[in-house]
């Protein structure tokens, strides 16, 4: 019996449809333990580098992992008396190399068994997070599980420092590593330019019309790509990286706008009189957007060329941003509607082809969701207690993982 | 029993992922070894170097000047003038979520449109469109720009040259006020008028 309700609880794992809510599946997740054989110098880097480990195993959502901080030699093939009882046992061996960075081994046990073994060499110790996310990308993989390639990739998240000040920074998801790429001024809404992220575009605010810049990773060369009176935002940027959808304000009144990357061509495709802004692009021609043509704000989509405007969200009077992936739309909806106390700011998903609504947050404000590329995560911005946060929402898993941000306040964000 | 519970969960992880059933053997991982995009060089005997996924760009400064900040600088005086005017047009400000003028403000607007007619009438005036803390998304930049607009046709009925006006939409970036009561965000709500040479 007990066999047969592990299979079931197995099954739900693999809901397929995003928008049901997995309720509880803790007791069917295989149990993993960490033990560690470092022998690097640095105390302080090594207790880091076990925690990113641990944060990032978490993540994948697939173990019950102890948090335990073990020591065991790493050649033999035993485990500690105190992991005996694991499914799976991580061991792992940090070490000083001639550099400024180090070597890592590893090894996934299975009982006694290794069934996964990988080195890696860093260059640069400061940059051990993305040893650890890869460390958990792979582990994900050998398990079987869809790709998290998103655990690798980059966010770029504007920050603001000051009033009329801000920085650009690039960071690994979890928000530990940061490099800041543009500072002084005040710079807003970073959008990566492909899914290679080797450059990404931003708005200036320091010239005398909002302008769209664009800036090169590895050179970091700046050049301008177009300016608009009022306002100027890339709101998302196609698969292929050719078109972008941008929100300007020529005559005060914000649309939504389609550009050509390689002809610099511009194409107007809203223009209802009042707000229309965040286009996201929904498979080839179709966008979402966020408009307030029913006299609050709300989610739309229409087909590139055509004049049909559909509504998508029917829950919420405030639905300010949202983010789409193949069928499924997250979307920001405001759950009170006070004017003059605090506010709570959920995210929900939906799917076009049903009409289930799943709630993905619960407190605080939260907003800027961002589907992975291969929406198997949302990325969002959590404001809560003067503190902002960026979150990780794992839909098969129904999880939700925050990782504060030091200072200053997450202006915009993307992944 | 608990062992049996466990190895059938795992079991099922593999089956129902659709994955290998067959775990592989070290050797075999070795010998499937594939570059993964951010050439993360992994063997299972040889240690080679790998790139780390995060370019060592350089940081960029940007020169980060407000508009014409070096022509109010260059003069003590005019700056002063410039200070003075400004500190006489108040904000305007707007209710909840809305970018019409109530009567009261509608009147602030007129009295600034003197302002900006008369001992003001050699400078450029910048509409400063604001939201408060509820939001930072494109909606309330474009709420931001809204306003600074309808402060723009306002001044514009009351004689104002459009041609010496220009709007900008900061959203919820640049609060005057960061308490959290309810008069705080009301102050944010607004338009603030900045003179430019």
């Amino acid at each position: 019996m007990k066999i047969l309700l592990t299979i079931l609880l197995t099954l739900s794992l693999y809901a397929s449809d995003a928008t049901i809510e997995v309720i509880k599946k803790v007791d069917s997740l295989p149990s993993l333990a960490v033990e560690e054989a470092s022998t690097y110098s640095d105390r302080t880097l090594k207790l880091k580098f076990f925690k990113a480990l641990i944060a990032d195993l978490n993540v994948i959502s697939i173990f019950n992992v102890d948090r335990f901080h073990r020591e065991n030699e790493f050649e033999s093939e035993r485990v500690l008396v105190e992991s005996k009882d694991m499914d799976y046992v991580l061991k792992y061996n940090l070490q000083n190399n001639d550099t400024d960075g180090f070597i890592l081994k590893m090894k996934l046990m299975k009982g006694e068994e290794t069934v996964l073994e990988k080195n890696y060499k860093v260059n640069n110790s400061n940059k051990y997070m993305f040893v650890a996310h890869t460390i958990a990308y792979e582990i994900n993989k050998f398990m079987g599980q869809s790709s998290i390639e998103w655990i690798k990739k980059k966010v770029i998240f504007s920050r603001v420092v000051g009033p009329k000040k801000s920085e650009i920074v690039i960071s690994d998801y979890t928000l530990t590593y940061q490099h800041i790429i543009i500072k002084g001024g005040f710079n807003l809404f970073p959008k990566w330019a492909s899914q290679e992220q080797k450059g990404f575009y931003y708005t200036s605010l320091n010239e005398t019309k909002p302008t769209l810049k664009y800036v090169d990773t590895k050179s970091a060369m700046s050049k301008n790509i177009i300016a608009s009176e009022g306002m100027m935002i890339c709101s998302d940027v196609s698969k292929d990286g050719k078109k972008l959808l941008l929100t300007m304000a020529p005559d005060a009144q914000a649309d939504i706008y389609l550009y050509d990357v390689s002809s610099k061509k511009t194409t107007k495709l809203t223009k209802y009189r009042g707000i229309d802004v965040s286009g996201q692009f929904m498979g080839e021609n179709r966008i979402v957007f966020v408009s307030n043509r029913l006299g609050y704000p709300n989610i739309f989509s229409k087909e590139i060329g055509s004049d049909e405007i559909e509504q998508m969200v029917y829950y919420g009077k405030n639905n300010v941003a949202c983010s789409a992936h193949d069928e499924y739309i997250v979307y920001k909806a405001r759950e009170s509607s006070h004017a003059f106390s605090k506010n709570t700011f959920n995210l929900h998903i939906i799917s076009t082809r049903t009409d289930f609504i799943r709630r993905l947050t619960a407190t605080g404000v939260n907003e800027f969701p961002r589907f992975s590329v291969d929406g198997d995560a949302i990325l969002f911005i959590k404001n809560y207690k003067n503190q902002s946060s960026i979150g990780v929402i794992r839909l098969k898993y129904n999880k939700n993982y925050l990782f504060p941000l030091k200072y200053g306040r997450v202006q915009a964000m993307d992944w | 029993m608990k062992k049996i519970i466990l190895a059938s969960s795992v079991t099922a992880l593999l089956f129902f992922g659709g994955c290998g059933n067959v775990e592989p053997t070290p050797a075999e991982q070795a010998a499937t070894q594939e570059a993964t995009p951010n050439q993360n060089q992994e063997e299972v005997i040889v240690v080679e170097t790998e790139t780390v996924p995060v370019e060592n760009a350089t940081v960029i400064n940007e020169k980060a000047a407000v508009i014409n900040e070096n022509a109010t600088k260059n003069a003590d005086s005019n700056e002063m003038t410039m200070a003075s005017l400004e500190n006489k047009m108040s904000s305007v400000l707007f209710g909840f979520d809305k970018y019409n003028l109530t009567p009261e403000m509608q009147s602030k607007v007129s009295d600034h449109a003197k302002i900006i007619n008369g001992a003001a009438n050699s400078f450029m005036i910048k509409l400063e469109g604001n939201c408060d803390e509820w939001g930072s998304d494109e909606y309330n930049f474009a709420l931001g720009l809204k306003r600074a607009n309808t402060v723009k046709k306002a001044l514009v009925a009351e004689g104002v040259n459009a041609n010496r006006l220009t709007m900008v939409s900061y959203g919820k970036s640049n609060p005057i006020c960061t308490e959290k009561t309810q008069a705080c965000w009301a102050k944010n709500r607004r338009v603030d008028f900045k003179l430019l040479p």
